[in-house]
């Protein structure tokens, strides 16, 4: 991830007409960015290296002859540039037109993935004209890939490889890359084999990078056709203990997905496997709604939270009356957070006097 | 050898990627999963990125027969002299078709295994040395080509007779800053095509922090109709060595790296003992010529078909063991080359010139030029012509003088239609565009560019939309597929010169002009911003075929 340190020379350049500040070492697409100058793109994700390959983000800068790609030009003192133009909207309109030349389908639905909407939203923000540069279609989809989470419909892929470089800059996993070149670059994983075969983890990082839902949530879009408006609710991932923002999906009362929260502050962005797709308990009827407590026969009864936590309460007093203090054994769960972990701790240290306390991760 | 005991060889060098495929491809004859998952492990490049980067290069097989098929040339000039029709009659011994491979004064170039075959027809292909520049009919003095047809000026001591090393020699008397301020003042620029000041880049890496610091001469030769480099090395090979010790004594770089386009197995075998000679007698090495500290180390890397690799970037990512894509710039080679160190990568042509520069002075280069002119240029002409092959001319040469008078003119009977320019990356010239003199500026004014020299000559027999169509094909196949506009706009263009798209010129002219703006203005590198040249050049002397190709007669 590109990132200039806070200390260093504040230069002016002028872009769009009106002069600016910016920090020496800061690219042009991330002053245009703060400075809210519209500069699109399809191959940029803050987080990633830029990669310079859309060229949408070329912007004109005074005293270079072709227009230069903003994601990988720094900006430098003096410098005058142009991020609209009606040269530079012709040419970002071709380059469009190129690409959903080569799509067979540029209206996807956004259950597909976080960002699966751009390439859609560009293509409504120019006067693209629809079946210019017709010709042979680029990808071969590989739908029938044998997981659960992620589906590889390469129909629709348009070689940003910002699938690939999230894969190997944010997860480390290197579980995908790109076969062959030119018209015929194709995501593939070692030996073009199946995900579930290779060193993919399933985080699901690709998924939400992709610009153009090629790369699909499979768990959302099983709510595809579900009627109502999708809400997103921020909250945080009830998993670990790291507390990773994430966004969650609703229709209706119906969880149907979940989205990193890029501005995560732990996270900014990332999700494991288990915070991406395993939400399916929320629905599940085996769901515990209530605390059951025990019989004697051996059932379980409904019962409610007073009486069950007098039962636990009634249990632990027995337990220490009969064998003494270091007769507990505290495991705190590694889904609880520092603080739930911190009380558990000291619930068992201080009620207890024993040091007989430990927390799963580690077991 | 086992992979382990190859992966051995080669793991703690420099570069170790390229060479292990290459030693298990040759004993193999092609790479199987097994292979790559051992040297994924062994170099620890992960496997889904190894195999990406394995599938990139043309000519690594992935399945047998893989390296023993034959390997027919059908560039655009063999395609027109019977590569299409050996390679059909070569089908049963699965033969492929690679890109025009640097043999265009002597096709077609068959490869099976690691020798060049060379025919008309499949039953005639037999091995040939490549053919040695003519002198030139015109007695101009020349530099890269001035010794090349001495007795064994291939071997050291052919060289050492005909002054060879002789420049090293009076180089190392003085300071390296001299060499640079020699070079610079010789106006020596790049041959390769892109013409940046010779003596300006050595000075940026000698200037340049980070060690260690290397040499690499790119010998990459891919422009289709650009076989000149593969002359030097064949028949001149020391000049090369020499001119990369001018360069490594001027930037104190103790590595030098020749990257060898993949096409030229014999070439490669040559260069080797050329190396190995100049080892022994002291050139390469440490102290060399006893001077204190002046270390330089020299292998050949060699590439495996890309295209592409011929761009600085992706030559470097390549020698690295990345994915061959070309790196943005800047930063520059020159403070951030091979392993982002400070690096030279110089054309074979440049640093052949060096050699004889160091000798004969930078006054002497100069003067080389016509008029106002700086120097020489060797041209590969090829194609409909009576007497293809490299020729050394002075920039600011007539291209008819060259054409009609050096090399014999067109076929008998026939005339010159259009004549290619940079090899292909300069479209075509023709008609009174062939009145110019072969400097930038002037075919700079005709929208095209003289680049690394290559020439392909069509006469008023072939096709133009054709010739265009197979041009850009090959631009498609070449590309790396990294940037949106050269990876959809070479195969869209192709489609365009196929009989695909707009059925009416002006509606096809439109899409054209527009793929080609974009592509000129925003492609990441050289050659997705020269490919449409082939279409704008096409359109401006060939408007009446391409309406002919939209509506053929019924």
């Amino acid at each position: 991830m590109h990132q200039v340190a806070d200390n260093t020379r504040t230069c002016t350049m002028t872009l769009g007409g009106g002069s600016v500040n910016f920090r020496e070492g800061e690219t042009i697409y991330e002053v245009a960015e703060r400075h809210r100058k519209e500069v699109p793109t399809l191959c940029y994700d803050p987080r990633l290296e830029a990669f310079g390959a859309c060229r949408l983000c070329v912007v004109e800068v005074e005293g270079i002859r072709n227009p230069v790609a903003s994601c990988t030009t720094k900006a430098t003192e003096g410098m005058v540039v142009r991020t609209r133009t009606p040269v530079l909207d012709k040419h970002r309109t071709t380059l469009l037109e190129l690409v959903a030349s080569e799509n067979r389908n540029t209206k996807v639905d956004s259950l597909s993935g976080y960002a699966s909407q751009e390439f859609g939203n560009l293509l409504d923000r120019y006067p693209v004209r629809a079946g210019r540069f017709a010709g042979k279609k680029s990808g071969t989809s590989n739908t029938d890939d044998k997981n659960p989470f992620i589906l590889r419909d390469y129909e629709n892929c348009i070689s940003c490889y910002r699938c690939v470089r999230v894969c190997a800059e944010q997860e480390g996993d290197h579980a995908i890359n790109v076969m062959n070149r030119g018209f015929h670059t194709q995501i593939i994983t070692e030996f073009n084999n199946d995900l579930r075969d290779s060193s993919c983890t399933f985080c699901g990082q690709c998924v939400a990078t992709c610009p153009t839902g090629a790369l699909g949530d499979k768990k959302a879009l099983r709510a595809k056709d579900t009627p109502g408006e999708i809400k997103k609710t921020r909250s945080v991932c009830p998993y670990c203990g790291v507390g990773c923002s994430v966004d969650i999906l609703t229709k209706g009362d119906r969880v149907v997905g979940i989205h990193p929260a890029m501005d995560g502050p732990a996270n900014e962005g990332a999700l494991c496997v288990k915070g991406q797709y395993a939400f399916d308990f929320v629905h599940h009827p085996d769901r515990l709604t209530k605390p059951l407590i025990k019989q004697p026969d051996g059932t379980f009864r409904e019962a409610e939270w007073d009486e069950a936590l007098q039962k636990a309460a009634d249990g632990f007093l027995k337990v220490r009356e009969k064998y003494g203090n270091h007769a507990t054994y505290g495991i705190a769960s590694g889904r609880a957070p520092h603080e739930a972990a911190y009380t558990m701790q000291k619930f068992i240290r201080a009620t207890y006097g024993t040091n007989y306390i430990d927390n799963c991760s580690r077991a | 050898m086992t992979d382990q005991e190859i992966i051995a060889q080669w793991q703690a060098q420099d570069a170790p990627l390229l060479p292990v495929l290459h030693a298990i491809h040759d004993r193999d004859g092609y790479l199987s999963d097994d292979a790559i998952r051992a040297v994924s492990k062994g170099l620890g490049i992960p496997l889904a990125e190894l195999f990406g980067t394995v599938t990139f290069y043309h000519h690594f097989a992935r399945s047998k027969p893989g390296h023993s098929a034959p390997r027919v040339c059908t560039g655009n000039v063999c395609s027109l002299n019977g590569g299409l029709e050996i390679l059909e009659a070569l089908k049963s011994e699965g033969a492929t078709p690679m890109p025009c491979s640097g043999r265009c004064d002597d096709m077609v170039p068959v490869l099976r295994g690691d020798q060049v075959l060379v025919g008309h027809t499949a039953d005639t292909l037999q091995h040939r040395p490549t053919p040695i520049p003519a002198p030139n009919s015109g007695g101009l003095e020349e530099c890269v080509f001035r010794h090349i047809r001495a007795p064994q000026r291939n071997t050291l001591a052919g060289f050492r007779a005909t002054s060879g090393y002789a420049g090293l020699e009076k180089a190392v008397t003085s300071s390296p800053a001299d060499l640079v301020a020699l070079i610079t003042d010789s106006k020596l620029a790049g041959r390769g095509g892109a013409g940046f000041p010779t003596g300006l880049k050595w000075k940026a890496v000698a200037e340049a922090s980070g060690v260690p610091k290397s040499i690499v001469c790119n010998a990459d030769e891919g422009e289709p109709g650009c076989f000149k480099d593969r002359a030097i090395m064949d028949f001149d090979p020391h000049a090369l060595l020499e001119g990369m010790l001018l360069a490594a004594y001027a930037t104190g770089a103790p590595r030098g790296f020749i990257y060898l386009r993949y096409e030229y197995p014999e070439t490669a075998r040559s260069l080797q003992t050329a190396i190995d000679e100049a080892a022994a007698a002291g050139f390469l090495g440490e102290n060399i010529l006893g001077v204190s500290g002046f270390h330089f180390h020299l292998r050949i890397i060699r590439g495996a078909g890309a295209y592409i690799c011929g761009e600085e970037g992706s030559l470097l990512n390549s020698m690295e063991g990345k994915h061959p894509f070309p790196r943005n710039r800047p930063p520059f080679p020159v403070t951030h080359g091979f392993e982002d160190l400070p690096t030279v990568v110089n054309n074979v042509e440049t640093l052949a010139s060096a050699s004889h520069i160091a000798r004969k002075g930078a006054e002497w280069y100069r003067g080389l030029g016509l008029g106002e002119h700086v120097g020489t240029k060797v041209i590969s002409l090829s194609g409909d012509i009576q007497r293809p092959g490299n020729y050394e001319v002075p920039f600011g040469f007539s291209l008819q003088t060259l054409l009609h008078d050096w090399a014999g003119g067109p076929p008998p009977g026939r005339n010159i239609q259009a004549v290619t320019m940079a090899g292909l990356s300069g479209g075509f010239l023709a008609g009174d565009d062939l009145d110019v003199t072969l400097d930038e500026p002037c075919i700079r004014s005709k929208g095209s560019f003289l680049g690394a020299g290559g020439i392909m000559v069509f006469d008023d027999s072939r096709d133009m939309v054709q010739v265009a169509h197979d041009a850009m094909a090959f631009f498609a196949h070449e590309s790396c597929g990294k940037c949106f506009p050269c990876r959809i706009g070479t195969q869209r263009l192709t489609e365009r010169l196929n009989g695909l798209g707009p059925k009416k010129f002006p509606a096809w002219q439109e899409e054209v002009n527009d793929i080609g703006s974009v592509m000129k203005a925003t492609s990441a590198c050289g050659l997705g911003m020269a490919a449409p040249l082939v279409t704008e050049s096409l359109l401006r002397y060939f408007p009446d075929a391409i309406e002919l190709h939209l509506s053929p007669p019924q």
